[in-house]
């Protein structure tokens, strides 16, 4: 589904990745774990096509260069990006937003958009599975929200978005373990054979909950350790310092 | 300009049957004018805006008799549709039509052609050019406990035929007590190139109501003026929300007066500018008793080169202890060439007040429009987007459920 081959990224002729290799293939979820400043959240801005990267090498999505797609394209073919810090929009209607991105998605992949009604069906239907306030949908978008909120509200986003990809930037973070399980089991009900997951991650704790099939260490900008769920207790143990 | 001035001042006098009282005060007022002529940048109130420099760029010959003896047509189909309402309609500065159909009729008093009987005592040029030309103007009296029904639209409609004209509208309205107007002002150009300037004065006696949107929404040439005198008593409402986008030029000035205990006041206003357009806001709120209370909410779009100015003053007097007045104005800069100027004035005597200001100005925030554009939006979508939620806060202000929806339908802000 994903293959990312030699990919480097400079911001301001600094380097932040280098010789940065994946695959993740239909079905499989993949862990980046790294310490701080390793190059885990310019990974998931660049894969969704945010402006201000010199980068080259390839990134292929489904067997097709994504380079030259806008943000808003990539989204058009299922890649999804969960926000570390999930923005406030004053004045936009979460619930509003959510049926504009969603019909914006189904229109471009030629699908019939949801009329309101449909579109209330859906989104009533996820937010209960998600344990989210449905009261929260008729506010203004993550404006007032607690930090867990807002990353419920990504995960929400994502189920009613429903994409191949999924990058996860750090959706642990904040959260506290109720929040942990509830996020984690709205991603494992999203785990299908033909949907993939890429999360990223600081610590192995959100792995308990998320099985991954492989985890990747990712030190200075590239990869220098890949293997099974193993790793990441590995890594707990040991420290990123330590870790060669 | 001095020369057609008086040549059309002499015309308006030949043609009109003032009294002779009625001559001594306008002539009195044509004076302060040619002695003050059109306000400049040195004046402080005018100092973001120099209407001199504005008049003499956008009006070649501008000229100030105005020929009020034949009617014009009026163009039914930019009547607001959708909303029931009675009408006053401007054409090219005639009274038109007057249709109260809405009304109990002895429940208010509506005089069409009244002449000036005193003089005014501001220092405003533009009331002196005004009170000079206007020939005659127009009062609404609302009785003790009458609320009108329905809310009265004022269309001010200028058409082709109109050109480099300087057009002068006075308006009263008395709100007497316990009654209330929401009132519509909906100005319609399809001339070029005029000076319009429009004098209201309301009066709000002891707890009425006054509610007045003012929309400024097609676009135009003309420079226009408008100047809003309220004068509040004990527990009256004012509520004044300001669409300000499609003349070339226009100042909204609104001088209001807290006279009364528990009075309030609330000043609520977007730009949406482009192109040249040259847009300001400047308010004069005097907290004059105790217990006295405003709010102000301005904000703005700039694109292209436009400009937008807002000059807000809260003034407490050394009586109005117990004084809250709070004003925010904000702007989205759409790209470097726009200009926006914020003066927030507060001067206060009084010292057990609540009153607060604040200003900002930025461009759009280019990760919101990253995560908006990451769930499938556009930036095009984006940006409106944000800019939609951006104004809609001021808009959610309007405490009237149907003209807040027609003013959404107008701006587009439909959700």
């Amino acid at each position: 589904m994903l293959k990312i081959k030699n990919l480097k990224a400079d911001i301001e002729n600094k380097s932040i990745l280098n010789n940065f290799n994946l695959e993740i293939k239909p079905g499989e979820v993949h862990a980046i774990m790294g310490p701080n400043g390793s190059g885990k959240s310019t990974l998931s801005n660049i894969l969704s096509g945010k402006k201000g990267y010199d980068i080259s090498g390839e990134i292929l999505f489904e067997n097709k260069n994504i380079f030259e797609l806008e943000t808003e394209e990539r989204a058009h073919k299922g890649i999804f990006l969960a926000f570390q810090y999930p923005l406030e929009i004053p004045g936009v209607n979460t619930n509003i937003f959510l049926k504009t991105s969603l019909n914006a998605i189904r229109k471009a992949r030629g699908e019939k958009e949801l009329d309101a009604i449909e579109f209330l069906k859906l989104v009533k239907l996820k937010a209960k599975e998600l344990k989210f306030d449905e009261e929260k949908l008729n506010r203004q978008l993550n404006v007032g929200f607690s930090g867990g909120e807002k990353k419920k509200n990504e995960i929400l986003q994502m189920s009613i978005l429903n994409p191949k990809l999924s990058i996860l930037d750090e959706t642990d973070s904040g959260l506290d373990i109720d929040a942990l399980k509830t996020v984690a089991d709205g991603v494992n009900s999203l785990r299908k054979k033909d949907n993939s997951f890429l999360i990223i991650t600081h610590y192995q704790r959100l792995l308990d909950y998320i099985k991954p099939d492989y985890v990747h260490v990712l030190i200075n900008g590239k990869i220098i350790k890949s293997g099974g769920p193993e790793l990441a207790l590995e890594l707990e143990k040991k420290g990123y310092e330590n870790f060669n | 300009m001095e020369k057609q001035l008086k040549i059309d001042f002499q015309k308006l006098l030949e043609t009109s049957n003032f009294s002779k009282k009625n001559v001594e005060i306008k002539r009195k007022n044509f004076e302060n004018f040619i002695e003050k002529g059109f306000p400049n940048r040195r004046e402080e109130n005018w100092k973001f805006s120099d209407l001199n420099q504005i008049i003499s760029k956008n009006i070649k010959n501008l000229s100030f008799y105005n020929d009020l003896s034949k009617p014009n047509k009026i163009d039914q189909s930019i009547f607001i549709d959708g909303l029931e309402h009675n009408k006053l309609v401007f054409v090219n500065g005639r009274i038109e039509k007057i249709e109260f159909d809405y009304e109990e009729k002895n429940k208010m008093e509506i005089l069409d052609d009244l002449v000036l009987e005193k003089s005014n005592n501001s220092n405003n040029s533009l009331l002196f050019l005004n009170n000079a030309f206007v020939s005659k103007y127009f009062k609404l009296i609302v009785k003790k406990n009458y609320s009108l029904k329905k809310p009265l639209a004022i269309y001010n409609i200028t058409n082709k035929d109109l050109v480099s004209k300087s057009i002068n509208l006075k308006i009263d309205i008395l709100l007497e007590e316990n009654s209330s107007l929401k009132l519509i002002d909906f100005s319609n150009d399809k001339s070029i190139t005029n000076f319009i300037n429009i004098n209201y004065n309301f009066d709000l006696q002891k707890n009425s109501i006054l509610k007045n949107y003012k929309i400024d929404n097609n676009s135009n040439s003309n420079v226009k003026y408008s100047f809003s005198n309220i004068n509040q008593d004990s527990n009256s409402v004012s509520e004044i929300f300001l669409l300000s986008s499609g003349s070339e030029f226009i100042k909204n000035e609104i001088n209001c007066n807290l006279n009364g205990e528990y009075a309030s006041a609330f000043v609520n206003g977007v730009y949406i500018l482009g192109e040249t357009k040259h847009h300001e806001i400047k308010t004069n709120i005097n907290h004059l008793v105790e217990k006295t209370k405003s709010y102000q909410l301005i904000k703005g779009v700039l694109e292209d080169t436009s400009k937008a100015v807002y000059q807000g003053k809260i003034f407490v007097d050394s009586k109005a202890q117990k004084t809250d007045g709070y004003q925010l104005s904000k702007a989205i800069l759409l790209n470097d060439n726009t200009e926006f100027d914020a003066k927030p004035e507060l001067e206060i005597y009084a010292d057990d007040v609540k009153c607060s200001h604040g200003s900002a100005s930025g461009s759009l925030n280019e990760d919101s429009i990253f995560y908006l554009m990451s769930r499938g939006l556009n930036y095009q979508e984006a940006k409106k987007l944000l800019i939609n939620g951006f104004l809609l806060d001021v808009v959610e202000k309007i405490t009237d459920s149907e003209i807040k929806n027609l003013i959404k339908n107008i701006m587009s802000l439909k959700q």
